[in-house]
């Protein structure tokens, strides 16, 4: 598979268009890792589609962004002493 | 018998006949999961496996252990014990040298991961062959390497110096994601930190002997040294040196060692990640680390665990780390504990051998293996045997529960107890009822059952087990 048909764009778990390169193989041209800005997921782009591709991404495993902040914080911060 | 670091460990191992190394090229995805995977499904003697050309990296510079403590023979290896030894004699092994703690360390200042210093552009996929094991994992995890940290309230107590595992989600080039619980002495580490408003340094320590990676899985005591305990382990001095940025102890032989901190207040979205229960653990917001430098071996090992649905490398990695402190816990209270088999899911399950005193003793064994520290996470589901059923011998126990169990009058359950949340089963996550089922024969003054007539082994039965022994050789 060439980086030119991975999907590189749109978070597969979270359909947020807010993706960036993270880094690239050590030998050159070897794949690419992608990482989306909003909730973290991250894939490469040799990777089966099941890691890539936001239509098939099971409904199980996707996240709505505007969940995130009220997901548990766990352990949860003390407060700080005086 | 100790091994200077992990390659001295694959070494043994390769003598041995138990580390695969596989030479061909190899994806990251999905093919090094799937060959642990593979590899845990097909046996219950597999060997290690060695991958060094994988794609992306220089054959031979980007390589991946794994499975490296995947199977028995591989865990008597650890051991140094000959590759044949059975569980159950692995078990009463590694509670004879439980005793000898705390065993001595050796401070050494020469360490082999001090060849390559990393302070800038530090970007960790260059240098480890990183992947996703599990299909919805959320990314790439380090998930054996062991965390060094220090209580900030009492920073010069080498006892309270901790060294555990925990998952580490790799977010960026430089930057992780932890999964330090409340319950955890990192957890508490990093409660003094935040309390004190100040980041937690933390030293990962990738790539090591096994000793110190089984050690670092037992839950101890807060204030017991784990290297003290690793030493004792393996009946030798432990070597350990000074980190150069936080000052902290890591082991001499790593591989990697990742310096940073935790980074007080922040959390971010962490996981999913395949977890040890079989089912993935959800996503929560968790810490995360800002590294501040690397230092490495030059072409380094990276060594990975595999886990998910059991069994896997995780199960034989934690099976007798997780069963000895019950056993050596709860033997303190009550001498007629003979032994503890908790290794189904870390002790979610457990079964406990015991010579009953009277009539309900077992079931008040039972409860107190749950009130222990691991048990207030575990022991969900406790058997109770007696003494001479072997609880390492499945069929022995299923024989036990099979006719000595009365559904009516052996079955104890504790209602809404404390468990793990990653507990798939626990409602609401982290809350579940216990049960004892009590398969011991009853004694006086519980008479009830027809167990007068037990068939025994014929006379020279054990002479005979010697002979057909050394036929089969």
């Amino acid at each position: 598979m060439n980086d030119t048909d991975v999907n590189t764009s749109i978070c597969p778990r979270c359909d947020a268009e807010n993706v960036r390169v993270l880094t690239t193989s050590p030998v050159p041209g070897g794949w690419t890792m992608y990482v989306c800005v909003t909730c973290v997921y991250s894939w490469r782009s040799t990777e089966p589609a099941s890691a890539t591709d936001p239509l098939t991404y099971p409904a199980e495993f996707k996240i709505n962004p505007a969940e995130i902040p009220a997901i548990p914080a766990i352990p949860a911060v003390p407060p700080r002493r005086r | 018998m100790a091994y200077a670091d992990l390659r001295d460990f694959l070494a043994a191992l390769d003598r041995e006949g138990q580390l695969l190394t596989y030479s061909e090229p190899v994806a990251p995805e999905p093919d090094i999961g799937a060959a642990a995977r593979a590899t845990a499904n097909i046996t219950d003697r597999g060997p290690a496996l060695l991958f060094g050309n994988i794609n992306g990296y220089e054959p031979g510079k980007g390589r991946v252990a794994i499975n490296v403590v995947g199977s028995w023979p591989n865990h008597a290896l650890l051991l140094g014990l000959d590759k044949d030894t059975s569980v159950k004699d692995q078990f009463f092994e590694f509670a004879g040298r439980w005793d000898a703690f705390p065993g001595p360390i050796v401070r050494r200042e020469d360490a082999p991961w001090k060849e390559v210093t990393l302070t800038e552009d530090i970007d960790l996929f260059q240098l480890l062959p990183l992947f996703r094991l599990n299909t919805y994992d959320v990314g790439c995890y380090i998930d054996k390497a062991v965390v060094i940290s220090r209580d900030p309230d009492d920073p010069d107590d080498f006892g309270k110096q901790n060294v555990g595992i925990y998952r580490i989600q790799v977010k960026d080039k430089d930057r992780l994601g932890i999964q330090p619980l409340a319950a955890h002495d990192l957890g508490l580490h990093l409660q003094h930190a935040e309390e004190r408003g100040e980041n937690l340094p933390v030293a990962i320590a990738l790539g090591n002997e096994p000793v110190i990676t089984t050690v670092g899985g037992m839950p101890l005591a807060y204030d017991r040294s784990e290297y003290e305990m690793a030493a004792a382990i393996q009946g030798a001095p432990y070597p350990i040196t000074t980190a150069p940025v936080t000052g902290l102890d890591v082991p001499y032989g790593s591989e990697v060692v990742i310096e940073g901190e935790i980074i007080a207040g922040e959390r971010e979205i962490e996981g999913p990640f395949g977890e040890f229960t079989g089912h993935y653990s959800g996503a929560k917001r968790q810490p995360v680390i800002r590294i501040h430098q690397v230092s490495h071996r030059r072409n380094p090992i990276f060594e990975h665990l595999y886990l998910g649905m059991p069994w896997t490398e995780m199960d034989y990695t934690l099976a007798l780390n997780t069963s000895v402190p019950l056993y050596r816990q709860l033997k303190t209270a009550f001498p007629e504990v003979t032994a503890v088999n908790a290794m189904y899911t870390q002790g979610l399950l457990g079964i406990i051998s015991v010579k009953q005193r009277f009539g309900g003793f077992a079931k008040a064994v039972g409860m107190r293996a749950m009130t222990l520290p691991h048990g207030l996470a575990y022991c969900k589901v406790l058997i109770m045997v007696d003494d001479d059923v072997d609880p390492f011998n499945l069929a022995q126990v299923m024989w036990a529960l099979s006719v000595h169990y009365h559904p009516l009058h052996d079955t104890v359950t504790v209602p809404n107890l404390s468990v793990l949340a990653l507990d798939p089963s626990s409602d609401p996550a982290g809350i579940t009822h216990k049960v004892i089922l009590d398969a011991t024969t009853p004694i006086a003054p519980e008479e009830r059952g027809h167990y007068s007539q037990v068939v025994g082994n014929p006379e020279r039965t054990a002479d005979w087990e010697n002979i057909v022994k050394g036929l089969l050789k």
